[in-house]
């Protein structure tokens, strides 16, 4: 039997739990695993999952649904949406995108992950991408 | 009756002095504590401690009770439970803050399954209808054998288990209890639906849900008996008794199921349990969580419907003024 897309949350991450939730929505959203027509399950059942407050869950749907992922219909939950991929007008995005890598990057290695582990996954995520 | 008494005693004594090993081992005295502390020297001090206090009061309520004038009897009998659990949950309390600065906080990534169907309770959750029809029964059998209740009979017995209060055959004083145990079984039922859909999935959420249906069961046999007392003369100390005939399997056998190890702790966060009985936590949505001060559930205190479930208990036992003679 297939298994069900899961989310998951670090509270010990130091992340704020409503990043961790929309990064994780959006994470499947963009692979696919979550497609349009799918309802979501309810805010109260991924609060409870998640040990988080009911806030924190509603927050991460509306910011999804701000950016065009999800249509929250009152009394139906969250669906997911066909999304009309945003035109990029210019290059710019190659210098945010490339800082925030750096970033991340810096990060990980100053949790002590080698740097070749680190490669060795950019390599792999970047197969991904060329899907 | 005094022995009855004495065993009701040695059972609750028994439960307490077992206390320490009835949780996961990673917690001790509701303390998050690594698996092999209990073996440590702070450990092992800390569980002898405590039960060296309980058996001292069982030891004192069992002599206490054997010993008394009869006169006496009634109010000892009341004072040594409220004893025990008092001493209990303060040394307790007291190992609980003695052991505080031992805790650890534990901490593993939560996930939750994208799924939108609607949540399933399993079939024997069906069962949770059974104490209704142990009661329909009952009330079925005084109605059909109306005219053979007695025009009096005892409804409450002192410690000697000599009958001291009475109630005259009406509507009210036959099937009081029968009502009064239709309510309290509604609201175990109640608890039972809150608790599955309240807490998080795990294992432990499908045992709490037979537990509460056990439970009700319990209450529902119970209350049956005590209703048809008087047609069938069972003696008083077979109704006293009959709880821990029921009781003590099913701690047991939960015990044994929630002992399983392939299920983490739940990492809930140290801060927001009080003396580590109480959870308060405003940002976690659930509203029962794992218990650290032994096997179960508990209700998170900052969430509205915990008060709303204490709040009709509350009513359910008020009502027994009126609804039983």
């Amino acid at each position: 039997m297939e298994q069900s897309p899961r989310i998951r949350i670090d509270p010990a991450s130091g992340v704020p739990a409503v990043r961790q939730i929309a990064d994780g929505l959006r994470v499947l959203l963009v692979e696919g695993q979550l497609i349009p027509g799918t309802d979501l399950p309810s805010v109260r059942r991924v609060a409870m999952e998640l040990g988080v407050h009911f806030n924190t869950v509603a927050e991460a749907y509306r910011q999804l649904a701000s950016e065009g992922w999800l249509d929250l219909k009152h009394g139906r939950g969250a669906v997911v949406v066909e999304r009309t991929v945003p035109a990029v007008r210019n290059g710019a995005w190659v210098e945010d995108f490339r800082n925030r890598l750096r970033g991340l990057v810096a990060q990980t290695r100053a949790q002590g992950i080698p740097a070749d582990g680190i490669a060795a996954e950019l390599r792999a995520m970047a197969k991904v991408v060329k899907r | 009756m005094r022995w009855v008494l004495c065993a009701v005693y040695l059972f609750m004594g028994a439960l307490l002095f077992a206390l320490p090993n009835m949780t996961r081992r990673e917690l001790l005295f509701a303390v998050p504590v690594p698996r092999d502390f209990r073996e440590s020297r702070a450990g092992r001090h800390a569980i002898s401690v405590f039960r060296a206090v309980i058996a001292c009061v069982v030891l004192a309520g069992v002599c206490a009770v054997l010993l008394s004038p009869v006169e006496l009897l009634g109010a000892i009998s009341l004072a040594v439970p409220a004893v025990l659990l008092l001493a209990g949950g303060i040394t307790f309390y007291r190992q609980n803050r003695k052991l505080a600065p031992s805790a650890v906080q534990f901490s593993r990534p939560r996930e939750a399954e994208l799924t939108a169907g609607p949540e399933e309770l399993p079939q024997f959750a069906w069962l949770a209808a059974g104490p209704f029809l142990v009661l329909a029964a009952a009330a079925r059998f005084l109605y059909v054998n109306w005219d053979r209740i007695p025009a009096r009979f005892a409804v409450h017995f002192n410690a000697s288990g000599q009958p001291d209060r009475w109630v005259e055959r009406t509507t009210k004083g036959v099937y009081g209890p029968l009502v009064f145990a239709a309510e309290l079984s509604a609201w175990f039922a109640v608890m039972a639906l809150a608790g599955w859909f309240g807490s998080r999935r795990s294992r432990s959420r499908t045992v709490m849900l037979g537990g509460m249906i056990a439970i009700e069961y319990l209450m529902g046999f119970l209350f049956a008996l005590i209703a048809v007392q008087p047609l069938l003369g069972i003696p008083v100390w077979m109704i006293a008794v009959s709880p821990i005939a029921v009781l003590a399997p099913l701690i047991i056998v939960m015990i044994r199921k929630m002992s399983e190890p392939s299920e983490p702790m739940d990492p809930t966060p140290n801060e927001c349990w009080k003396a580590g009985i109480l959870y308060y936590n405003p940002n976690d949505a659930v509203l029962f969580v794992e218990k650290r001060d032994g096997y179960g559930y508990t209700l998170n205190f900052s969430n509205p419907w915990s008060w709303a479930l204490l709040s009709s208990l509350a009513l359910v036992i008020a009502s027994a003024r009126w609804v039983i003679a």
